[in-house]
């Protein structure tokens, strides 16, 4: 989610086979550079394997380049990643949030398993809950949001939605980044 | 003797170049439903209950319809609806509705006729869940939604599904656009994951209770929900049709929605 | 019919594994280890096709126990389980996977930390206070829900472990031959006496 030179990513914590919950704290999102985050939904395996991999790739980006991997650049990183494997995917569907340190401006973006890139002005959804979060985000954001209203706006979105979706929920993770801070926050949500 | 597929042929003698003798029956079968799409939508307040739905009609991707309504007033003239004190929407398989509204109608007329009162919205909503049981296997395809006053004049709303299992809610949404509008609702009408500010620590804060939310508030509601579900679901769009009801009487208000 | 079950304490990890090897409703063997030791203090417990298992949890071992060689480094059970996790994930789109699902108990040979992983034959891996597999999830995550705390005494976890079994031997439909307890400390791995012949009535 977008707000006013700040972006908002947040994840649910459930990690579930079916209706068996395996784990109530399995965080979806990933840290790739100070001011971009990755979230991963899909199949739990694919999730470990994507990020596992993306983080040897902007790994190995960071030290050729002396230099932080720009939200742009990680989409790219990410799209090329998902479309290598075109005819056997991972099952996933990323969503990308972070703030571009050159031009100070907030990106967000999502993916489609073999690497469609979704740009959105406003926010992006994935995952079991994502017709909740259609409907939430799209009643509760609105343009130029502050860090502290974002936060608000994607808790709440977030919170409502995955307590309409059986396979959700169980607390969650939300970042909120800003030009040169970050604040992590934990949720405790319904534990049902 | 080889057999191709599904074509059986009385032939014995298996010829690479015998043809069928007679054309393989195609088993042919009708399904009684379509689903229209749509979606509707009802809070009740604590003088009124509104009731609303989208009006555009589709079959599949295809547009019927830019003014099929789903929200009707049960109980009053034919043609202008006049001295009706209930409202029901239906949305699903649009015939189902339309065959729904006119059963219910004539059986809350009726029971005027015979009775010399008006039926009760409580009475009502239990003939509903009859009616709709009575199908129990031809169903209606429809999600019903009835909303009327009670017998202390407070608003009224009934939700059931297809065969007639009812609750009476403080708001429910129904159709196709129901899992975006729904935990929207939660959020803002049953103030869902809201907290008193300052009135504890971490998980001893209190929970912010549902009361009963002003008219203003509840029709800007729901017109948010229905341009919300508009931008994401496909099937939603045209027009608005908002029925509210008071003790004073239903009021209808349209506006349009988004055509795209 | 294999049950797998995992329970972490404050200094510790219990991990028990049935000891009846199955081959449909036919019990070939009574007194089976589905267990690994992979080094010093990390053990691995595995279920699944047969086959599969013990070949999976060998070529596992020896390479943990050639990492361990090669670079003089004990692999703390963090790096176990990822290394388990890369080779099972590996697996998964090759020609034919492996079929395992797995538990890793370890305790960190540094900090001294007590951890426990739960990996699945899609090779999902998940950090868990305890955990389960095949059918004694359904029969023991509840119990392990109500009873287990972080920072559970030895004791109070093999109790827990004994209302898991009993459980088990009150609701599997076959006698799966009592399990085999193996418990991870700080001094290593040891293999815990374990009453297997306490008669559970049914309900």
């Amino acid at each position: 989610m977008v707000g006013k030179d700040c972006v908002a990513i947040a994840c649910d914590l459930r990690l579930g086979m079916q209706a068996l919950t395996v784990s109530n704290n399995f965080p979806k999102i990933f840290n790739y550079a100070p001011s971009t985050y990755l979230g991963l939904t899909g199949l739990a395996t694919d999730v470990a394997t994507v990020s596992d991999l993306l983080r040897y790739k902007v790994n190995m980006y960071r030290l050729r380049e002396e230099r932080n991997i720009a939200p742009q650049t990680l989409a790219n990183l990410v799209s090329s990643t998902l479309y290598e494997k075109r005819f056997g995917p991972f099952f996933v569907s990323p969503v990308l949030g972070g703030i571009n340190q050159t031009t100070g401006k907030p990106f967000i973006c999502g993916f489609d398993s073999i690497g469609c890139i979704d740009f959105a002005k406003d926010f992006i959804v994935s995952g079991t809950a994502s017709e909740q979060l259609f409907g939430t985000c799209e009643g509760l954001w609105e343009p130029d949001l502050s860090p502290e209203d974002l936060f608000e706006t994607i808790s709440q979105a977030l919170l409502s939605a995955v307590d309409r979706d059986a396979l959700s929920g169980w607390g969650a993770q939300v970042y909120i980044i800003e030009k040169d801070k970050v604040t992590q926050r934990l949720l405790k949500g319904r534990q049902d | 003797m080889t057999s191709f597929g599904r074509y059986t042929s009385a032939e014995t003698v298996g010829y690479s170049f015998s043809q069928p003798t007679s054309a393989p029956n195609k088993e042919h079968s009708f399904y009684p439903y379509t689903d229209n799409g749509g979606s509707t939508l009802g809070i009740s307040g604590s003088d009124f209950a509104i009731l609303a739905g989208d009006t555009r009609s589709v079959a599949g991707y295809n547009i019927n319809s830019r003014y099929v309504p789903k929200v009707f007033k049960i109980g009053g003239d034919d043609e202008s609806g006049d001295g009706a004190h209930i409202l029901l929407s239906v949305v699903g398989f649009a015939a189902d509705g339309q065959a729904l509204k006119e059963r219910l109608d004539a059986v809350v007329k009726m029971y005027k006729y015979q009775h010399g009162k008006p039926m009760s919205v409580r009475a009502c909503a239990q003939r509903l869940s009859t009616i709709l049981y009575q199908k129990r296997f031809f169903p209606y395809y429809v999600h019903a939604i009835l909303a009327g006053l009670d017998e202390e004049g407070k608003g009224a709303l009934y939700s059931y599904d297809p065969v007639g299992s009812y609750e009476r809610e403080q708001c429910r949404a129904a159709g196709s656009a129901a899992s975006l509008i729904m935990p929207f609702l939660d959020n803002q009408v049953n103030f869902k994951n809201q907290y008193i500010p300052g009135s504890g620590e971490g998980h001893a804060l209190e929970p912010k209770k549902a009361e009963p939310l002003p008219r203003e508030t509840v029709e800007q509601l729901v017109r948010d929900a229905f341009t919300s579900a508009v931008e994401r679901h496909i099937e939603v769009g045209d027009g608005l049709q908002m029925m509210v009801i008071t003790k004073s009487g239903i009021e209808e208000i349209y506006s349009p929605l988004k055509k795209d | 019919m294999d049950v797998l079950l995992g329970i972490t304490g404050k200094d510790f990890v219990i991990v028990a594994a049935s000891k009846a090897a199955m081959r449909g409703p036919t019990v070939l063997k009574a007194d089976d280890d589905k267990t690994r030791q992979l080094n010093k203090s990390t053990i691995m417990a595995f279920t699944g096709e047969a086959g599969d298992t013990v070949q999976f949890a060998e070529y596992i071992q020896a390479n943990i126990q050639l990492y361990t060689m090669r670079n003089d480094t004990e692999l703390g059970p963090a790096a176990v389980a990822n290394f388990v996790r890369g080779e099972l994930a590996r697996s998964l789109r090759s020609r034919n996977p492996y079929t395992v699902n797995l538990l890793l108990g370890g305790m960190d040979p540094i900090s001294n930390k007590p951890s426990l992983y739960w990996v699945d034959y899609l090779a999902s891996l998940a950090q868990v206070p305890y955990a389960a597999h095949g059918y004694a999830q359904y029969y023991c995550l509840s119990t392990l829900d109500k009873h287990h705390h972080p920072d559970i005494s030895l004791e109070q976890g093999l109790k827990i472990l004994e209302m898991c079994t009993d459980e088990l031997k009150r609701r599997l439909p076959i006698d799966f031959k009592g399990v085999l307890v193996k418990v991870v400390t700080k001094d290593g791995v040891e293999i815990l006496d374990y009453d297997n012949d306490k008669i559970v009535k049914s309900a």
